[in-house]
């Protein structure tokens, strides 16, 4: 109720600022012109400077998501030895669980895979990166459990 | 299919960025002007209240028609936002942290009842109307804006209001110009109505 009667002391002076506005928009480009020069009014300055701004921040904030989104992702062309072992184990592992025929000629007919060494590792990884069948995945991910 | 041919009736974010970087200067002072009419009697600054538009119309937040022009289409999402920061402000709770004993652990959450309170409904309400009468003691000297005047306040518009003042169509215009001029000069950035 108590803001009811606030609103509605409010809307005569909502109302006068809309008829404002909509005289703004409907005054010619020239008389516009004219008035500022009358009034030594910066506007268009002001509003240039707001957009610039704007699109700065707009950029800012897109290159921000764009490196929140690409952190964490290795691209698979990239340096398979700059994983630490672990890492490169658990890709390996994660490979051979879904591919055991690729990882077969891989490895040479290796299935102990526990006693590989982390040279193993690499080199088996490398070679799979140079046929093109590792998958993109996040840098800090485990193995994928699906 | 529905999804795709609304998406063609809209500005890409890149095109309304091309758009706005395109006004010419007349629109740019158009901008301003509107948004300080929508900044006055609230308490954010013209400047602001652009940047906040232009943020939104660039990041896709706020899309714009195709057939809409875009000066007209900015004003709109100035006035939302305008509005938006209207009534956040009025149902902003004020936090305050009370420590009676002293300690932080005796510490205790004081939020603010959202409602006006009694005082604070009165002196909106005295504002609201020394305001309207400062605008109408404005036109004293002019009995037709003065009509025109309280026919806006009162929520008429249009052609009833155009026949109220018994103004042809161009003098019509030009009296809410010449309001308009007025008001601009005589109230103080932050305080105009």
């Amino acid at each position: 109720m108590t803001r009811n009667k606030d609103s509605h002391q409010q809307a005569p002076i909502d109302r006068l600022i809309e008829a404002l506005v909509e005289d703004i928009l409907a005054t010619s480009d020239a008389d516009l012109l004219s008035e500022a020069q009358a009034d030594d009014d910066n506007g268009a300055t002001v509003t240039r400077r707001a957009f610039e701004r704007a699109s700065r921040t707009i950029a800012l904030r897109r290159l921000a998501q764009n490196r929140r989104s690409a952190r964490g992702r290795r691209v698979v062309g990239g340096n398979i030895r700059a994983l630490d072992p672990k890492t490169a184990r658990g890709w390996l592992e994660e490979y051979m669980a879904s591919h055991p025929d690729a990882a077969r000629k891989v490895s040479g007919e290796r299935s102990a895979r526990d006693r590989l060494s982390d040279e193993d590792v690499y080199g088996m990884l490398e070679a799979l990166q140079k046929r093109g069948v590792l998958k993109e995945r996040a840098a800090d991910q485990g193995p994928d459990r699906r | 299919m529905q999804a795709r041919d609304t998406g063609a009736l809209l500005l890409t974010e890149l095109e309304v960025k091309r758009a706005i970087s395109a006004l010419a200067p007349p629109s740019w002072l158009r901008l301003h002007k509107a948004a300080r009419a929508l900044c006055r009697n609230a308490h954010f600054d013209a400047e602001d209240l652009l940047q906040e538009a232009f943020e939104r119309a660039l990041d896709g937040s706020r899309q714009c028609s195709r057939t809409l022009d875009i000066v007209h289409f900015l004003v709109g999402v100035m006035r939302s936002i305008a509005s938006d920061w209207r009534k956040a402000r009025r149902r902003r709770p004020e936090m305050s942290l009370v420590s009676p004993t002293g300690t932080l652990q005796g510490v205790v959450i004081k939020v603010r009842d959202q409602r006006p309170a009694a005082d604070e409904w009165l002196a909106s309400t005295q504002e609201a109307t020394c305001l309207r009468q400062a605008i109408l003691d404005l036109f004293a000297d002019d009995d037709v804006a003065q009509r025109m005047l309280e026919g806006i306040m009162d929520g008429i518009a249009g052609e009833e209001l155009r026949s109220l003042t018994q103004l042809s169509q161009t003098q019509f215009e030009s009296k809410r110009r010449f309001i308009r001029r007025r008001i601009d000069k005589a109230f103080p950035q932050e305080r105009k109505p």
